[in-house]
């Protein structure tokens, strides 16, 4: 679902990342785990094609991101739903509006926006804050609605970025559940994150990124 | 068509989101036009007067003297077929005299000298087409110079020239003010959009990142250059409206003469300012968002 093979990016003179090779089955849910800095972020970005690699093949899906022509990236991304670390929710929009949106480029009627929508809140438990402005929201929340985001158009992937970086740990564990049901449904889920104890007893997959490489794979 | 429609919904709530800076640049934008719009009209205004002035417009074809009956007969034959000529006058040795005479008025003691009548018989040739090129007019005066029977053939040839010259600057000041008005209005309505743009930088991407097409992006922000043009084209036709009913219904109050120059304007003179503002500002706005890259 996911391969790297071989890939290579560095920023000017900076090197993140150094021949990578990995791949993630289809409806798996992996980690990608490392100190700050290590690259996991560039590493997702590569996936949705917001960086380009230096050397190297990623695949995602079906398609070579390598050969991804500019006009047919939106195509790809429509494929993968991200769990972005800062949320990137758009405050003058209610959650109801945020969570649509992902429908709306997909030219989708308003009517079958609303029911999808209203589903995917039910899900994540904020149907009663539909109309709410993202700002009014707790940390948690906010992060619960951009998972709904992601999740709304039914990607064939998901990947998040540090999805529990400022939660408290109640609301991890909320969070973390929630990917797993996701998983569970068949979506092939990626979380890059420093938090060791996101991935520890699930038996899942655990890629570990240092100096620029996978140092090694673990079960969580 | 549901992409057009929630463009159009982003372009509203953005119309009036960002009130000031749009209503600043769809007041700029109607200025531009309305100068452009009162230039026209002035020209269009010394344009009528000049067809109207130049209406009876027409050569004077003295003939010879002794000329019989039956040739100048023949003559007027010719030129009532000519298909340039709307009307044809005889004017007799008598008649012209009589004119000159009237003419002169205290002045006929000038006539006491000669003997005979001086004046030759002569043509009047109304040319059909309003105010027709000069060179056009000096061709057909040479060729009817040419005829048995025309001794002399005369026009107002400065006074043509001098009313095709006029009618040319007018043109080539519409075209020279429509090229500036166009760039300044695209101008204006670029730097808008581009602010707008930047204004909503983080939209933008979330919606790159979320799968957003380049057209799904780009629209919303056509559709308000769009509103802006038309707003500005629709202020600059109302004020254009106002300035010439005042001009039309008061004018003459302040000055008498006004009316021989003024025409009443058709309604159509009224669509092409919203027209070519929208079609300005989705110019100054299609550059202002760019190429958008993933």
């Amino acid at each position: 679902m996911i391969q790297f093979s071989n890939v290579s990016k560095s920023y000017d003179e900076d090197v993140v990342l150094r021949d990578v090779s990995f791949a993630v089955e289809k409806g798996e849910l992996a980690y990608i785990t490392g100190p700050s800095g290590a690259g996991k972020t560039t590493l997702l970005k590569l996936i949705y094609c917001a960086e380009r690699p230096d050397k190297g093949q990623i695949v995602v899906s079906s398609w070579d991101t390598a050969k991804l022509k500019q006009s047919t990236i939106p195509y790809l991304r429509r494929n993968v739903g991200i769990v972005f670390q800062d949320f990137r929710l758009l405050y003058n929009k209610t959650v109801f509006d945020n969570v649509a949106l992902a429908l709306r480029i997909h030219d989708m009627p308003p009517k079958e926006i609303k029911g999808k929508v209203n589903d995917v809140l039910k899900e994540v438990k904020l149907a009663h804050k539909a109309e709410i402005l993202p700002q009014h929201l707790s940390g948690g929340e906010q992060q619960r609605v951009v998972i709904a985001r992601a999740m709304v158009s039914r990607p064939t992937v998901l990947l998040a970025d540090e999805p529990t970086g400022n939660l408290d740990a109640e609301t991890s564990k909320t969070i973390t559940n929630l990917f797993r049901e996701i998983n569970a449904r068949g979506t092939t889920v990626l979380i890059a994150t420093h938090n060791d104890s996101l991935f520890h007893g699930t038996g899942r997959r655990v890629f570990h990124l240092k100096d620029t490489h996978i140092e090694k794979e673990t079960i969580g | 068509m549901r992409t057009f429609i929630y463009s159009l919904q982003t372009a509203l709530k953005s119309l009036w989101h960002e009130k000031w800076i749009n209503l600043l640049t769809v007041l700029s934008v109607g200025v531009g036009l309305l100068i452009l719009s009162l230039f026209i009209t002035i020209s269009l205004n010394i344009d009528s007067s000049l067809k109207r002035w130049s209406k009876n417009f027409g050569l004077v074809v003295y003939l010879d003297e002794g000329l019989t009956g039956e040739a100048e007969e023949t003559l007027k034959q010719f030129f009532l077929k000519d298909p340039d000529f709307s009307e044809v006058k005889y004017v007799s040795k008598e008649q012209a005299l009589q004119e000159l005479r009237r003419m002169l008025g205290t002045g006929i003691s000038v006539l006491e000298g000669f003997e005979d009548n001086p004046l030759p018989s002569s043509f009047e040739l109304t040319f059909k087409r309003k105010l027709p090129e000069p060179s056009f007019v000096r061709r057909k005066a040479d060729q009817l110079r040419q005829m048995n029977g025309v001794d002399d053939v005369e026009y107002g040839e400065k006074w043509l020239s001098s009313l095709h010259t006029l009618s040319g600057v007018m043109r080539t000041g519409i075209i020279f003010l429509g090229g500036a008005i166009f760039i300044a209005v695209t101008f204006v309505t670029y730097g808008t959009v581009k602010i707008l743009f930047y204004r909503r930088k983080d939209e933008v991407e979330t919606l790159k990142l979320l799968g957003a097409t380049r057209h799904f992006i780009r629209l919303p922000f056509l559709v308000e250059g769009i509103f802006i043009g038309i707003l500005g084209g629709i202020i600059s036709s109302a004020a254009l409206y106002g300035l010439y009913s005042f001009i039309i219904y008061k004018g003459p109050q302040y000055l008498p003469s006004i009316s021989a120059f003024i025409i009443p304007l058709p309604l159509s003179v009224y669509i092409p300012a919203p027209v070519a503002g929208a079609v300005m500002s989705l110019i100054g706005s299609f550059f202002a968002v760019g190429k958008i890259k993933y």
